[in-house]
């Protein structure tokens, strides 16, 4: 028997590092036995998830059912000489992507789902563009605010989790003054020429804001001066 | 009387503790534990499948289905053929699924160990271990040894007892007081998580007579000296990381109710009691922490104080505006509530159902007995011990890849003149 040179408690005669400091066994006496059978199976073996396509189905026959009748009853009642039963479907397609897809797409990344439901509603700014035949202002002014909005989103999912506090903070900031600007560019733009007013105002504040909090991040001792005036 | 009638219907309702094991199961979690023996001879998977078959007809409520109805989930007695016995895997305590083919209860084998899984909601550890021993005598006696029904072995040949189905905390919840503790938040104990089906599985063996004398001349029992080793290297923990304000570590240990109010049933009836020291009032040396955690559970393991907390707890479950809420709400608040604050009031958990003790006619055919807790929302290790003879094992399970908990614990009794021996079912 061996013994972890480390911990000092015995080991299997098989275990070739010690399961509690993974120190190497390393006994010239008493070499590792890679004969004898482990003391727990090796096989592993999971059991069924939970099957969530009971709670799919029920859920999509929902909004089958509910686009089905408005089209049924926008067909009966033609005169009020608009589609609206596109913007119905339309909308009950995206509630579909939004809540059918995440039980039938378990595996995948979180942040893949979350691409998926801004496509659905880049999909239903379309519907409802041709519904009411407006189609300048989807692609001047929608699309690219959706565009803006999609980008900050996507990237805030991504990075967030991985950081501090303090971080955090700083990114939702710039996050928001870079959307503001950006939401601006489009409203201005779509209406005539770019003049840029409120949104430097936010900018501003945003920046005033950040500013001390990156100071705080990178200067260790400025931290630790931070934390012992304020007591946290 | 409800439950007979419910009895009579073939059906019968969930206990308090049940309820909530019932609630707060789901896809990440379910409440599973396991027990096993290690025999002297290798297990003859043909004779282990008889014997679960004579036995289980003996223990009515191990054999049931999970059924969900409107305000309450209920159990039914399952019909189907089996449990079988299935070859043991290497990732245990596998999360159970209210569907129509699973069981609540499992059997598994694997050379000289037998293994049986049982969902929290169906017993505690108490019944479960006397179904379990009871089934390895009726297996010795399937090899052709002669057990006596002593020491907690039931006579499978009787019928089976209503009165060991018993919703004991229902009896018992007759307090004048409805007493409510608080319980602030505790150290979260978490590391990095492991796939979800991977249980990672330390277990590690003491002598009883040499961790008793230790734990004597700290002035404690073995259950709170044990208890006081893992606050420690908790503690140790927390300080390695650096925190700027320090949580109290909390230890959830579940209080077996039987010998403070008599009752025959195998059911859940356990409360936790929960030792905690808080590490922003000073550090406090390993004597100190024996002394709180023994003075704690002499404190509060009361009979008056715990009959307060069943009777809380039972009008929860009987009230009625509660009870008319229908079952996919109230999941949906106890889970939330449990993710929310269940973990939150215990770093982790720690339990020891205690001496096994057999008919000495079977001692011979069981080397040594072992436990493993289940799954965890949270990626952290949980904390078992069981006796056999003069065997103490401790076992450390969780889906967390840190070994530094289970590592401090085992050198702190190293430290303390004890020879550990480890095992571990990681694979590097
Ligand atoms: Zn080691």
């Amino acid at each position: 028997m061996s013994y972890c040179v480390n911990c000092g408690v015995e080991l299997d005669k098989d275990a070739a590092r010690c399961p509690l400091c993974q120190t190497p066994v390393v006994n010239p006496v008493c070499p590792v036995d890679t004969t004898i059978p482990p003391n727990f199976p090796v096989e592993r073996r999971e059991v069924e998830p939970v099957n969530r396509r009971e709670a799919a189905v029920l859920l999509s026959a929902v909004y089958g059912v509910v686009s089905l009748c408005c089209v049924v009853l926008n067909l009966l009642f033609w005169w009020r000489g608009m589609p609206w039963s596109a913007i119905v479907a339309g909308a009950c397609a995206m509630l579909w992507v939004w809540t059918v897809l995440p039980l039938l797409l378990r595996s995948v990344h979180s942040i893949f789902l979350v691409g998926l439901d801004l496509l659905a509603v880049a999909g239903f700014l379309w519907v409802i563009s041709m519904a009411v035949d407006g189609g300048s202002w989807l692609g001047r002014l929608a699309l690219p605010i959706w565009w803006g909005c999609s980008v900050v989103l996507l990237f805030l999912w991504y990075i967030l989790p991985l950081r501090s506090i303090l971080s955090r903070c700083m990114l939702v900031l710039g996050s928001c003054v870079v959307l503001m600007l950006w939401l601006e560019l489009c409203i201005d733009l779509f209406l005539g020429g770019y003049q840029p007013m409120w949104s430097l105002v936010v900018a501003v504040v945003g920046v005033t804001l950040m500013a001390p909090l990156l100071i705080i991040r990178y200067r260790p001792d400025l931290r630790r001066e931070v934390r012992r005036r304020f007591h946290f | 009387m409800v439950r007979r009638r419910g009895q009579d219907k073939g059906w019968f309702q969930l206990d308090n503790a049940a309820m909530m094991y019932s609630a707060i199961q789901s896809g990440t979690y379910s409440a599973v534990y396991r027990f096993s023996a290690v025999m002297a001879r290798e297990v003859d998977p043909q004779a282990l499948q008889r014997a679960i078959d004579r036995t289980m007809p003996r223990f009515p409520g191990f054999h049931v289905k999970i059924r969900k109805g409107v305000f309450w989930y209920y159990f039914e007695p399952d019909d189907t053929p089996g449990p079988y016995l299935q070859p043991d895997i290497q990732n245990p305590c596998q999360p159970v699924y209210f569907q129509n083919k699973d069981q609540l209860i499992r059997f598994f084998y694997y050379r000289h160990r037998i293994s049986m899984e049982v969902f929290h909601a169906l017993a505690d550890g108490g019944g479960a271990l006397v179904l379990f021993k009871t089934l390895l005598a009726v297996y010795l006696r399937e090899l052709g040894e002669e057990i006596p029904n002593q020491e907690g072995i039931l006579d499978v040949d009787e019928a089976p007892d209503p009165q060991e189905w018993e919703d004991a905390y229902a009896r018992y919840a007759r307090s004048r007081v409805r007493l409510r503790k608080s319980e602030p938040r505790a150290y979260p104990c978490t590391g990095t998580p492991e796939p979800f089906y991977t249980l990672n599985v330390t277990m590690g063996f003491v002598s009883v007579q040499a961790l008793r004398q230790v734990a004597k001349s700290h002035g404690a029992s073995i259950t709170e000296y044990l208890a006081a080793v893992l606050i420690q290297s908790i503690l140790a923990r927390q300080r390695r990381e650096g925190r700027r304000r320090e949580l109290p570590v909390a230890l959830a240990i579940p209080i077996n109710l039987r010998p403070y109010f008599p009752t025959r049933t195998m059911r859940n009836f356990i409360l936790t009691v929960r030792p905690s020291i808080d590490p922003e009032l000073g550090d406090y040396t390993l004597e100190e922490i024996i002394s709180q955690v023994h003075h704690h559970m002499r404190l509060h393991i009361t009979r008056q104080e715990m009959q307060g907390v069943i009777t809380r707890n039972v009008f929860f479950q009987n009230f009625l505006p509660l009870q008319l809420v229908p079952v996919p709400v109230k999941n949906f608040v106890v889970d939330t509530a449990y993710r929310l604050a269940g973990n939150r009031p215990y770093s982790t958990t720690y339990t020891n159902p205690g001496a096994f003790r057999v008919p000495e006619q079977m001692a011979p055919h069981i080397q040594h007995m072992e436990v493993v807790l289940g799954q965890s929302y949270t990626p952290r290790v949980n904390c078992a011990s069981i006796s056999y003879g003069d065997v103490m094992e401790i076992t450390f399970a969780g889906t967390v890849k840190e070994t530094d908990v289970e590592r401090d614990f085992f050198r702190t009794l190293v430290q303390d003149g004890l020879h550990v021996k480890v095992t571990s079912n990681r694979r590097e």
